[in-house]
């Protein structure tokens, strides 16, 4: 039987006692966003190898493990390798390095080839650094602050961030008490190792029903729980955690948009 | 049939930090026609226990024989219709537009005869008082109503050893009475009941015997008034009274059941 994930492939936080866990989210936040703008800035070989270079570092100071980030990486692979592979063969700039019949490969494909690939792998690993050494509800704090600006424009950036604590607050929640579902079904005999559509969606309805009926009671639950508390939205509402931006992360921030600009001049 | 755990050790997230080891050890038998109480604190190991007699759940090591054959070598869906389990809180699991097609999803997987799935759903509904439900939405019912469907639909494949996992857990008095009364009415019939609870007082009034469970292991096992006398800390209400009754008037015995007691002092009383 064929059962949910253990939960930690989703969500992505690998506690560990690292300078980078340390840091304010906004600043972490704010700098992935600076690396990703440079991503697509740089345009030179040594322009990409210096965040490469940046990249490796931060996600060694991170210790997080790097089996982490290959998990992470996998399933983009598949679209960095294809389109890698298409500039590769199709693209004709450049002096020619090997003709073979109607293919063709150029300098120039290969140049953007091995660009592209970086820039996807780089971009997909700067984001799994934030996730992975930020819990998410500090990373939904983050978000409140930096969008709250955004207020004056009536964006509701309390609520935006409220939900995504919630959602990823349920997630392992939902998990559990999908497999819950699974083994009660299973024990009447639901087999969720049947093929086909048919077989599929006969296996899924029995667990999908109660899962979201129960995803309403819990919903409508949490809504009386926090309204008793006296939860009114975010209007004047005060933090446990209060956020604090120190000399490291203005220090981590500066070097991220020192690094980014000096990688787009090269 | 007879099935037996042998031995049977179950560590959960193994190699992790994470690790547990729920049980170390448990060693049981049930015998045919027997209800069986399985009695422990919560984290005792009971519904990791529970999981295993269906092998949903299978032994880190030891192991689950049926009939004196390792249940591994049994086809799965055999076993599990053979070995009922009704998890604790079961209602969370309906899903069906109605009663009667819940109920009916066990026998339908078994590949029965429509006729054959129709006479199992309507018997296993009026067991459990809920034959009147069958046209109704799961959902629209009662705490107690659900409950009951929701064990209706386990019976429904007519196990020989049914596995309840607190099955009167957050229930009203009325419906849990109904529903003791169901388990004996299921024993008549030369089925096995395990009845897992932390309700020392029900377990004492449907048990023909008890299992005490502690942190993952076996504690003791045996006839109720064995268990319940010579383990004092865990002794329901009627057995607490007859003990203390007991220190000066040795003639009460050993009742067990709130009858049984009753009467013991009764006889007590009027025999001066």
């Amino acid at each position: 039987m064929t059962m949910v994930g253990g939960g930690s492939s989703i969500g992505q936080y690998y506690p560990a006692p690292s300078p980078l866990h340390a840091l304010d989210p906004r600043a972490k936040l704010l700098a992935a966003a600076a690396l990703v703008v440079g991503l697509f800035l740089v345009d030179s070989m040594a322009g990409m190898l210096l965040v490469l270079a940046a990249v490796g570092v931060a996600a060694a100071i991170s210790r997080v493990p790097p089996g982490a980030f290959g998990r992470l990486l996998r399933p983009v692979l598949f679209i960095v390798a294809l389109t890698a592979l298409f500039q590769v063969l199709f693209s004709r700039e450049g002096p020619l390095l090997v003709g073979w019949g109607p293919l063709e490969v150029h300098e120039g494909g290969v140049r953007t080839g091995v660009f592209l690939a970086l820039r996807i792998a780089l971009l997909v690993t700067s984001a799994a650094l934030v996730t992975a050494t930020t819990p998410p509800v500090a990373l939904a704090d983050a978000m409140e602050d930096l969008l709250s600006p955004l207020r004056r424009l009536r964006f509701p950036a309390h609520e935006m961030a409220m939900m995504m604590t919630i959602a990823l607050r349920f997630i392992p929640t939902l998990d559990e008490e999908a497999q819950k579902i699974m083994r009660a079904q299973a024990a009447r005999g639901a087999d969720f190792s049947e093929g086909g559509v048919a077989g599929r969606l006969r296996a899924v309805l029995p667990v999908l029903v109660p899962l979201t009926v129960g995803a309403f009671r819990r919903a409508d639950e949490l809504a009386e729980a926090m309204e008793s508390r006296g939860y009114r939205g975010g209007e004047g509402r005060t933090r446990y955690r209060e956020l604090r931006f120190g000399w490291r992360d203005v220090a981590t921030l500066g070097a991220a948009v020192l690094l980014t600009g000096g990688a787009a001049a090269l | 049939m007879r099935l037996e755990l042998r031995e049977v050790r179950h560590v959960y997230a193994p190699g992790t930090p994470r690790e547990v080891e729920a049980l170390r050890g448990v060693s049981l038998g049930v015998e045919p026609g027997e209800v069986l109480g399985v009695v422990g604190g919560t984290g005792s190991g009971k519904s990791t226990l529970a999981q295993h007699m269906n092998l949903l759940l299978e032994p880190t090591s030891g192991r689950v024989l049926a009939d004196g054959r390792d249940a591994r070598a049994m086809p799965r869906p055999e076993l599990r219709r053979k070995v009922g389990l009704v998890f604790q809180f079961p209602e969370a699991a309906l899903f069906a537009a109605t009663v009667g097609e819940d109920v009916a999803f066990a026998p339908r997987r078994m590949g029965l005869a429509e006729e054959e799935v129709r006479r199992r759903v309507r018997r296993s509904l009026e067991r459990l008082g809920a034959l009147h439900l069958a046209g109704r939405s799961p959902h629209a019912l009662s705490g107690g109503e659900k409950r009951r469907v929701a064990i209706a639909g386990v019976l429904a494949m007519e196990p020989e050893v049914l596995v309840l996992d607190e099955p009167t857990a957050g229930l009203d008095p009325a419906t849990r009475e109904e529903l003791l009364g169901a388990v004996l009415g299921m024993r008549g019939e030369g089925r096995s009941v395990v009845f897992i609870s932390h309700d020392l007082d029900e377990v004492a009034e449907v048990a023909d015997r008890v299992c005490l469970l502690e942190a993952g292991r076996v504690l003791a096992c045996g006839r109720p008034e064995e268990v319940f006398y010579e383990h004092p800390e865990t002794a329901p209400a009627a057995v607490r009274v007859a003990r203390e009754v007991r220190r000066e008037h040795p003639r009460v015995g050993r009742p067990v059941r709130f009858g049984e007691v009753r009467e013991a002092l009764r006889g007590l009383l009027s025999g001066g």
